[in-house]
């Protein structure tokens, strides 16, 4: 976890927490448990969120919820923002490829 | 300033009026539109051409129109995101059930291609629609959708081409008559003479009336749609229930464009939204489409059904001002009619009389004789 920021001058220190595990892309991974998805994956050193439909790279942009620039497939369902929805024990999150697949 | 035809409305009516007019060599003709093309019903509508009507008259106009549709791009020069991907109707109601077998017996015999589907084909061949509740559903492929800004723009410009001229965010704000006859209207751009006037003002229509003192039997009423994130296009026709009031497509970018009628709305011009529709459309439509649980709704806008008193369209002259005509009252699917209505009513002006369509069960006479209502509507 060499990207988080552990001592902030306004923020403070990064206070302990319990460590969950997540999958992304079949790769096992380690995340804190208020982490967001995005939060996660940038701590595991991974920007790369998904791709848009002609093939280029998406990933953390607007951090509020907004631009669907992070989308991620989250156990199946597609169209997850990353950035607001929080990782869980055991979720498995997938880079989303152009559109989102419907499910039903 | 003097044209021979003014057209009041820049929507879709008004657009196909005056593109038709061009295509039979009238073009001294003006349209005229308080906003901007497509402002109105037409830009907020749901787009959907649809040929499954409850009258033989219906399902000629709208048959005609698919012709047009199908060639516009073609013929009109514009790509209007076209597709026949068919219209499913579905019934939730005995009574509703029994009418649609009814009405597909009289659409075949118009000579359109329509299949009945019990609810265990549908959900075999639709796998993602929930049936519960379903009684009966019919399918016609050759109904379809496309964009109705793109339409309007397609005819504006082609009418253009032709000579015509368009004064958008012009209003008009008075119709003059004399000895029983318009000379000429009054607009915030100035006073322009004319020969005859066409009402195509679709939500503003009785006012327009009015102004040439004349009472219209219309109506307008808010209806409501909203569109939600797009998902990958796989959704090719359009689902529609009366009996369950709602319809819902897929545009072609992947996004679900939906909307439902509001017994309760008060008439009236009114382009607000509600929460409560958002509430109630999105708690329906995703139990009946399981797929779109998973996608937000990213905007949500309202506009006018001009409803005539038997929820059929007004076409023709009026009977009071000789040079007075009318292409109103669509009750919601004024788009799907545009082309065969602007045919019409440009027929109806140059030759004096329709050649391809009858309209003649459509002019305001009807209302005196009682009213038979089209059911076929959302």
């Amino acid at each position: 976890m060499s990207r988080r920021v552990v001592a902030h001058p306004i923020l403070g220190d990064l206070i302990e927490e319990e460590v969950i595990e997540f999958e992304f892309e079949g790769l096992k991974l380690k995340a804190l448990k208020s982490d967001t998805i995005a939060s996660a994956l940038i701590s595991n050193g991974i920007d790369i969120f998904g791709f848009s439909e002609s093939g280029k790279p998406k990933g953390f942009f607007c951090a509020i919820g907004k631009c669907s620039s992070c989308l991620v497939v989250v156990d199946g369902v597609p169209n997850v923002r990353a950035c607001i929805t929080p990782v869980r024990d055991g979720m498995r999150v997938e880079r989303q490829k152009g559109k989102g697949k419907p499910v039903w | 300033m003097k044209y021979k035809v003014c057209i009041i409305g820049g929507g879709i009516i008004g657009t196909a009026i005056a593109y038709f007019l061009g295509k039979l060599g009238e073009n001294s003709v003006a349209i005229f539109e308080k906003r901007y093309l497509s402002s109105g019903a037409t830009g907020r509508c749901g787009g959907g051409i649809r040929q499954q009507w409850s009258t033989k008259s219906n399902v000629r106009l709208a048959m005609r129109s698919v012709e047009f549709f199908k060639k516009f791009k073609e013929e009109v020069g514009m790509d209007i995101e076209y597709r026949q991907g068919g219209y499913l109707l579905l019934s939730y109601s005995e009574e509703e059930a029994r009418q649609f077998e009814k009405n597909v017996e009289m659409q075949r015999e118009e000579g359109l291609d329509v299949e009945i589907l019990s609810p265990r084909m549908v959900s075999k061949r639709y796998p993602y629609i929930n049936t519960d509740g379903l009684i009966l559903a019919t399918f016609c492929p050759t109904d379809g959708h496309a964009n109705p800004h793109k339409a309007t723009f397609g005819y504006a410009n082609a009418a253009k081409k032709m000579g015509i001229d368009i004064y958008t965010h012009t209003e008009v704000n008075g119709i003059e008559v004399k000895n029983g006859k318009i000379c000429g209207i009054h607009t915030s751009k100035g006073y322009f003479e004319c020969d005859i006037v066409v009402n195509a003002a679709g939500a503003w229509s009785k006012e327009v009336g009015m102004m040439a003192g004349v009472q219209l039997p219309t109506e307008s009423y808010r209806h409501q749609i909203f569109v939600t994130e797009p998902l990958e296009y796989f959704f090719p026709f359009m689902a529609i229930s009366f009996s369950g009031n709602f319809y819902m497509r897929q545009a072609l970018h992947g996004q679900f464009i939906m909307g439902q009628g509001d017994k309760d709305e008060k008439p009236g011009i009114n382009e607000n939204v509600t929460f409560r529709f958002e509430k109630e459309m999105a708690r329906k439509m995703t139990k009946i489409f399981p797929f779109l649980e998973n996608v937000r709704i990213l905007r949500h806008w309202s506009g006018e059904y001009n409803m005539s008193p038997d929820a059929q369209p007004i076409l023709g002259k009026s009977d009071k001002i000789d040079n007075f005509y009318y292409a109103i009252g669509f009750s919601g699917h004024g788009f799907m009619l545009a082309p065969a209505v602007g045919e019409a009513i440009a027929e109806l002006i140059v030759f004096g009389k329709t050649i391809h369509s009858d309209i003649s069960y459509l002019n305001t006479e009807r209302f005196k004789k009682g009213i038979v209502q089209e059911k076929n509507v959302v």
